[in-house]
């Protein structure tokens, strides 16, 4: 093969100042050196080879894989070099050849190593920051979920049964030299796209991606009534909040806050400013009877701050002293839950009107009631109080539940009447009635009985099982839903929230349709009730109109406004509630179709955007107009309505190659042979996948915008602020992952788990969980990348703690926390980890073989040959062997064929031999022998445990440990194999490493501000038609 | 005759509201096309599968079936099967355990087609249904997966059980999460079928992706351009699949044209809009099951006639209240005329299939078309059996002509699922356990 030319770049300093550089001609491109190193070659080195290698080393079998004499000239050797820096140390530390053949003259083997070394110092001189060869790459299955999640805002996931991605020779799985396409891909891709497209939902101004898919009706109620419920439960609602914080406020001198005001008090307690100021008001009331004396009592009653004995005035955190912390929260609660039953206790209560032949769950009727509720919630009952000279109340027996369709009220007043029986705040004296009617009355108009409804069963209120019909109406089987937080609307939530919580409603009805679908449904199956067909007629279809339009929703109106008037002895209210339901109907329905139709352009404007973020940078001119003009082919040649089409054009979208790949464009084309910087977005996508395996997020993206990303400064910043970032731990799972093999944990299943039942899905998580957690630890608070080995601390959830016999872990399987003193459980740092224990583990019995294996190869970057193709069986049951393991292996080592490199590695095994298979601590092997983690390792120091591994590293292998990662995270950044010209980069790493601390993020700014990192090698086109570089602005 | 034709239409979204413009239509049969190549596949002729279902159940005093092959005996209500009664397997006996015991309604038909425990409130949770699991294995070669039909407009409020009526409304279910939206319009329905749209997006969306690869090919190095080679390829291997798939179809369609010697039906696009009477709706959608499944369009197919709870009414039958009412007196003399008038419908459908030639048998010949409902006796809400009828011999698979009883068994010996686990067997979906069975169906 001829060698392709390496094109000479400007050879900066490494490091930042690389940009400033003009790119030219290298200085250093001197030929001389390689010809002679040519020479030596043909001279010495050669004839070397065939002397002293060739006998094991040649042909198809050559021994390790190495076929030594197939390297004719210097050219294979630099492609091939680190094959050869293999044979460099084997030559130099006498490995090689094997004592019983015939050994080179020490002068001849000096000469051979030399030659190595030469041959890398030039290479490495001529060409060092070369940006190599990056082939445009798809996204990975990785790449490709998490950009789904940062696009679409969801976790969706859709690549999740994506055949494994294949890695390059560093490993990884993100380079073009492994990621490759095919037909049975591509389909899978449409359909990852088209799974994305169902989870689209179209809002008035444009549109959003729901976790669930979209497309049934009963999923997008359940994406909009989340939506919902999800900002109800984030509103300040609990009184005994505002109870402190008023205290706060109350006390502010004496807590330190002089210039406190109720805004900033409510600021800092979390609670609403426009609501807190209420509350204190009420609390200050002159000549207060009643609950709200009562109250002012308890009020009162809270605990002075208690200045501690250093005069100091108290924390935030303890206001009352160190001796009662929790004295003032439980009187709060105890004033909250005072507030709480008297409201409760007071609610007002109401019926639907009465409208002979109609039921009370018809409708219009049953909504009246539930409109009468949601306005009279700061309301109280005055008939709820009782004066003290009336005899104790006789409370009825409790009826049965009403049948489907009757009014409800009945049994609930007989409920709620038995609840206040017994509460005596309620008596009043009967000579000054009136003013204790007012202070419940005021009472109530600040606490209100509920701020909103989330639910409701059949009866409304109601204490029955009928639980769960979140935002309900509570129809019998017709679907409704029914809006109440007026309470909330009026004292909590400010213009914004107010606007929010419209807008979710107003799109939930937007989303799902609810009231179009209300209406059809009671159409059909109940409003036949106005016409005597009973509580489950329905009407028959019109025949001259839609059901939705607005002549068939009067002429219903009409059908029960003379149901009303038909009988005297009707509610006279009923007119009205009928008027409010059928006009409110039609009102809703008509003002939908008006935003409708109004959204369509915002659709398209939100199309757009969404294609640009897609393709991590602006649209052209072209791409904007190709984009609508699809979307207009969909609407008019294959008759799409709107939101079908919008859906397809995301699809489409999804399967372009702009989203789908990655180039790196460079920021001009100059056509020369010369390495170029890449554009501002190119190096944000750049940037955006190495620290996140994502997308570019908006700050990055702006940043490209501007141009000035390639400013160090800026690089620099944006670089800190996504390693802090917890998208962070995509770098974690993803580099990680790939480094130490443990990425495929996840669905790892040859653990036995009949023999060890506590090996559980949870657990495997956890499990895989645990170094993604300790390394996401490290960089996102940039420790020390020794930490990795030696640090005396892991990460724990609830599953694993236990595992480990940890302390017990409160919470769910998402709860991880740092546990110190890990060496206490025989953990800490990487080594000991259960995933890496167990992943290497054949089922019944340990592997020593495997377990070094991956430390001296994973973790030292050791380069091991593979193994001959005849090897000795190990026994698959630890338990049915006779032998222990150690003593199989060292038999093993006996044979000098497998001694050469089982001697490197089967010690680290061997003195983990104190985790069983599933990575659990032990004493004792499956056969009950007591188990022997003493080791010698290579060099012949001693040691026992993994406590023995890490002194033996940190004594003599540290720097390999550095150096492997330094080449692996360069080579996950750049998306490709390393080459020699990389090592100036990889030693600067290494330099700057430790000179800071071995923090992680000096490896990874010496990256991101390498040469090879901020440049690609010239694209040359091979036609270049006309484009105008018209290019939009993306927002 | 002329081909079917597409209408132009102003297209009324799915998944909007369904409006209800009354629009009456007659549709006649148009029998001038003709057959399909009359030479199967190498693996035979397709297998399909099609439920039709009547909620609420039927009159017990009149369904019952004895005998086999030409002595079969069918009571009142089978009678409109009497001319296939040797195409078909009259089932008693079977139940569905997962639905008994949670409450009546939603809760009995919710998993009728699946088995699954279903739950109560706003979490919608059933199990993915038999005929879409046979519609993932088998849809991949058809324009459409399945179709989902029904001609009643689904409720999803909440029953008083406190279940979604959602199970009420569909007894196909795509994931355990989401039911299949049902199709009440026929128009749309034909739409979705004879404009093989999803194809059509699918080459479309191709297209242009070729179309962009191509362009930026022009623009790109030399590496990154064998790359994009590679995905163009890619693009272009599928598209010349997916063109393959319809231009087959068209073929087939074609050579349906041309020949005389089999006649196959065509129709014309039904008219926009909900047939007025129940009568004209049904028998579009069997026409529409029936031509799907002869022009391969689809193998699997479901049509709820009337859902659980329905609140249809039949004046045509003289019966004055509504379905649900009516199931409430579910031995009167109205109510078996409505099973009826269902059984008249699954009849229509198994008879036009069946004259529908295909090799030596007919499309019923490689078809199984099950009629099922979620009660045996509604006055009680007694589901402790269920009626069910199978026609068709799903390519020899199956043997037909006969009744099988399965009451007085142990209950594992009489579960649906152990029924549609057998039925899956024969498309070739082995599974050993499916919703809330591990046995197949004895005797099938």
């Amino acid at each position: 093969m001829q060698r392709r030319p390496l094109p000479l770049i400007a050879v900066a300093v490494l490091g930042i100042t690389v940009l400033s550089t003009a790119p030219g001609v290298s200085a250093f491109g001197a030929a001389a050196p390689a010809v002679a190193l040519d020479l030596q070659f043909t001279r010495t080195v050669r004839p070397f080879v065939v002397k002293y290698c060739a006998g094991c080393h040649t042909g198809p079998a050559a021994a390790a894989g190495l076929d030594l004499i197939s390297y004719a000239k210097l050219d294979a050797v630099v492609r091939d070099y680190s094959r050869w820096a293999t044979v460099h140390d084997r030559l130099a530390s006498n490995e090689m050849p094997p004592k019983q053949v015939p050994q080179p003259p020490v002068e001849a083997r000096r000469q051979v190593v030399a030659w190595i070394d030469a041959v890398r110092a030039d290479e490495t001189r001529r060409h060092a920051g070369d940006p190599g060869t990056v082939l445009a790459r798809r996204l990975s299955n990785a790449e490709y979920n998490y950009t789904i999640r940062d696009l679409t805002g969801e976790d969706l996931q859709p690549a999740r049964e994506f055949p494994v991605d294949p890695a390059n020779l560093a490993g990884f799985d993100n380079s073009g030299e492994s990621l490759t396409m095919s037909s049975a891909l591509l389909k899978k891709y449409l359909q990852a796209a088209k799974e994305t497209g169902d989870h689209m939902v179209l809002t008035p101004d444009g549109f959003n991606f729901s976790p669930n898919p979209a497309i049934v009706e009963t999923d997008r109620e359940k994406y909009a009534i989340q939506r919902i419920l999800k900002f109800y439960f984030r509103q300040p609602t609990d009184y005994a909040d505002y109870f402190e914080a008023a205290w706060r406020f109350r006390h502010r001198a004496a807590l330190g806050k002089p210039a406190a005001t109720l805004a900033s008090t409510a600021a800092a307690a979390k609670v609403s400013p426009k609501y807190l100021p209420m509350i204190w008001q009420l609390l200050g009331d002159k000549d207060s009877v009643g609950p709200v004396a009562k109250l002012q009592g308890m009020w009162n009653a809270l605990p002075e701050p208690v200045l501690n004995q250093t005069g100091v005035n108290p924390t935030d955190v303890n206001p009352t002293g160190d001796n009662q912390p929790d004295v003032l929260r439980a009187q709060c609660v105890a004033m909250r839950d005072f507030v709480v039953r008297i409201r409760k206790h007071t609610a007002m209560e109401f019926t639907a009107p009465l409208v002979k032949g109609l039921p009370a769950g018809s409708q219009p009727l049953l909504n009246w009631k539930l409109r009468a509720y949601a306005l009279h919630r700061r309301e109280s009952e005055p008939k709820d109080l009782r004066n003290d000279t009336d005899p104790a109340p006789v409370v009825p027996p409790v009826p049965r539940y009403p049948g489907l369709h009757q009014e409800a009220a009945p049994r609930w007043a007989i409920l709620s009447a038995k609840a206040r029986a017994d509460d005596a705040d309620l008596v009043v004296p009967a000579a000054a009635r009136a003013p204790y009617e007012a202070a419940f009355a005021r009472l109530a108009s600040v606490f209100p009985d509920t701020f909103y409804v989330t639910e409701r069963g059949r009866y409304f209120p109601d204490d029955s099982d009928d639980k769960g019909r979140l935002l309900s109406a509570g129809y019998h089987s017709v679907l409704g839903f029914y809006r109440d937080d007026t309470p909330l609307m009026e004292l909590v939530l400010g213009e914004k929230d107010q606007k929010e919580i419209n807008r979710l409603w107003l799109e939930f009805d937007y989303i799902a349709q609810f009231t179009a679908r209300t209406w059809t449904q009671y159409f059909f199956n109940q409003s036949g009730e106005v016409a005597g067909r009973g509580d489950e007629g329905g009407t028959p279809r019109p025949p001259d109109h839609e059901i939705t339009d607005s002549p068939v929703i009067a002429a219903m109106r009409d059908a029960y406004l003379a149901k009303a008037a038909a009988d005297p002895k009707n509610d006279p209210v009923a007119p009205e509630a009928i008027r409010y339901q059928f006009d409110g109907i039609n009102a809703t329905l008509r003002n939908l179709e008006k935003v409708r139709k109004d959204a369509e352009p915002a659709h398209l404007d939100a199309l757009l955007r969404f294609a640009a973020r897609a393709f991590r940078r602006p649209l052209t001119k072209l791409e904007h107009d190709d984009v609508l003009a699809y979307y207009r082919t969909l609407r008019d040649k294959n008759s799409l309505n709107h939101e079908d089409a919008i859906r397809a054009s995301i699809v489409s979208v999804l399967m372009w190659p702009d989203f789908l790949y990655r180039f790196d464009s460079p920021a001009a084309r100059i056509n020369a042979a010369a390495a170029r910087p890449l554009s501002g977005y190119a190096l944000a996508s750049r940037l955006s996948y190495f620290l996140w395996s994502s997308m570019p997020d908006q700050e990055l993206l702006s940043h490209a915008a501007r141009g000035d990303l390639q400013r160090p400064g800026v690089l620099l910043a944006q670089t800190r602020r996504m390693l802090k970032d917890d998208k962070a731990r995509g770098l974690a799972t993803e580099f990680g992952g790939n480094w130490l093999d443990f990425r495929r944990f996840e669905t790892h299943n040859a653990v036995d788990r009949v023999r060890f039942p506590g090996f559980t899905n949870e657990l495997r998580e956890a499990m895989f969980q645990e170094p993604a957690r300790f390394i996401e630890d490290v960089i996102r608070n940039d420790r020390s990348v020794l930490d990795m080995l030696y640090g005396n601390y892991t990460f724990v959830n609830p599953v694993l703690a236990k595992y480990y016999a940890m302390p017990e872990v409160r919470g769910d399987a998402g709860t991880w926390v740092r546990v110190d003193d890990a060496a206490l459980y025989h953990r800490g740092g990487l080594l000991p980890m259960s995933v890496f224990l167990t992943q290497s583990s054949p089922g019944l019995r340990t592997s020593p073989v495997k377990r070094g294996y991956w430390v001296v190869r994973r973790m030292l970057g050791e380069v091991i040959p593979p193994p001959p193709p005849v090897v000795p069986e190990l026994p698959h049951d630890e338990a049915k062997s006779d032998l222990p393991l150690r003593d199989m292996l060292a038999r093993h080592r006996e044979n000098p064929v497998c001694a050469g490199c089982h001697a490197r590695f089967d010690v680290f095994g061997l003195a983990f031999e104190g985790y069983g298979p599933v990575g659990e601590v032990r004493t004792k092997d499956l056969a009950d022998r007591p188990v022997d983690t003493s080791a010698t390792f290579p060099g012949g120091s001693q040691g026992s445990g993994f406590e023995g591994v890490q002194t033996y590293i940190k004594a003599h292998r540290q720097n390999d440990f550095v150096s492997n990662l330094s080449h692996k995270l360069l080579a996950y950044a750049l998306n490709r194999s390393l080459q020699l010209s990389d090592e100036p980069a990889v030693d600067r790493m290494q330099v700057r490493l430790a000179a800071n601390e071995n923090r992680f993020s000096v490896l990874v700014e010496t990256i991101v501000t390498s040469p090879q990192f901020l440049n690609a090698r010239q694209v040359i086109p091979e036609a270049r038609p006309q484009t105008k570089p018209d290019v939009r602005k993306a927002d | 005759m002329p081909e079917p034709t597409v209408k132009s239409t102003s297209r009324i979204s799915r998944r909007t509201v369904l409006k209800g413009a009354g629009v009456t239509m007659a549709l006649p049969w148009l029998e001038s096309l003709h057959a399909l190549a009359d030479t199967p596949g190498a693996a035979g002729f397709p297998k399909r599968f099609g439920v039709v279902f009547l909620g609420n159940g039927i009159n017990e005093d009149h369904w019952s079936a004895e005998g086999s092959g030409a002595a079969m005996k069918l009571s009142k209500t089978l009678e409109p099967l009497e001319p296939l009664k040797h195409k078909i397997n009259v089932i008693d006996g079977l139940f569905n355990k997962a639905a008994t015991g949670q409450g009546i309604h939603p809760a009995q038909t919710g998993s009728l087609l699946s088995g699954a425990r279903i739950s109560k409130g706003a979490i919608i949770h059933s199990g993915i249904s038999v005929d879409q699991m046979i519609a993932n294995r088998v849809g991949e070669d058809t324009p459409q997966s399945s179709i989902v039909l029904a001609c009643e407009q689904p409720m999803t409020g909440y029953h008083e059980t406190n279940f979604s009526m959602a199970y009420s409304s569909h007894i196909s279910w795509q994931s355990p999460d989401s039911p299949v939206p049902v199709e009440v319009y026929p128009s749309l329905a034909w739409d979705n079928l004879f404009e093989n749209r999803g194809s059509l997006i699918n080459s479309s969306i191709l297209d242009r992706v070729k179309d962009r690869a191509e362009a930026l090919g022009r623009r790109i190095s030399s590496g990154d351009k064998s790359k994009l080679d590679e995905y163009l390829t890619s693009v272009r291997e599928v598209e010349k699949r997916v063109e393959g798939t319809r231009k087959t179809l068209g073929k087939a369609e074609d050579a349906a044209k041309l020949k005389n010697s089999a006649p196959i039906a065509m129709m014309d696009r039904p008219a926009n809009g909900l047939p007025e009477d129940l009568r004209d709706h049904a028998r579009l959608m069997c026409d529409i099951i029936a031509i799907a499944f002869q022009t391969d369009k689809t193998r699997v197919a479901s049509l709820i006639i009337s859902r659980d709870l329905s609140a249809m009414y039949y004046p045509f039958l003289d019966v004055k209240d509504g379905h649900h009412g009516a199931s409430h007196d579910n031995n009167s003399a109205g109510y078996e005329r409505i099973a009826h008038f269902h059984l008249a419908q699954y009849a229509y459908l198994a008879a036009k299939l069946d004259s529908m030639k295909e090799g030596e048998g007919t499309v019923l010949d490689n078809s199984c078309l099950m009629f099922l409902s979620n009660l045996w006796i509604g006055r009680k809400h007694d589901n402790s059996r269920l009626p069910l009828v199978l026609a068709g011999g799903l390519g020899g698979t199956l043997e037909t002509g006969r009744t099988l009883n399965y009451l007085g068994q142990p209950e594992d010996n009489r579960r649906m699922c152990n029924l549609y686990l057998s039925l899956m067997d024969r498309f070739g979906i082995k599974v050993d356990q499916f919703g809330d069975s591990q046995t197949r169906l004895a005797n099938l």
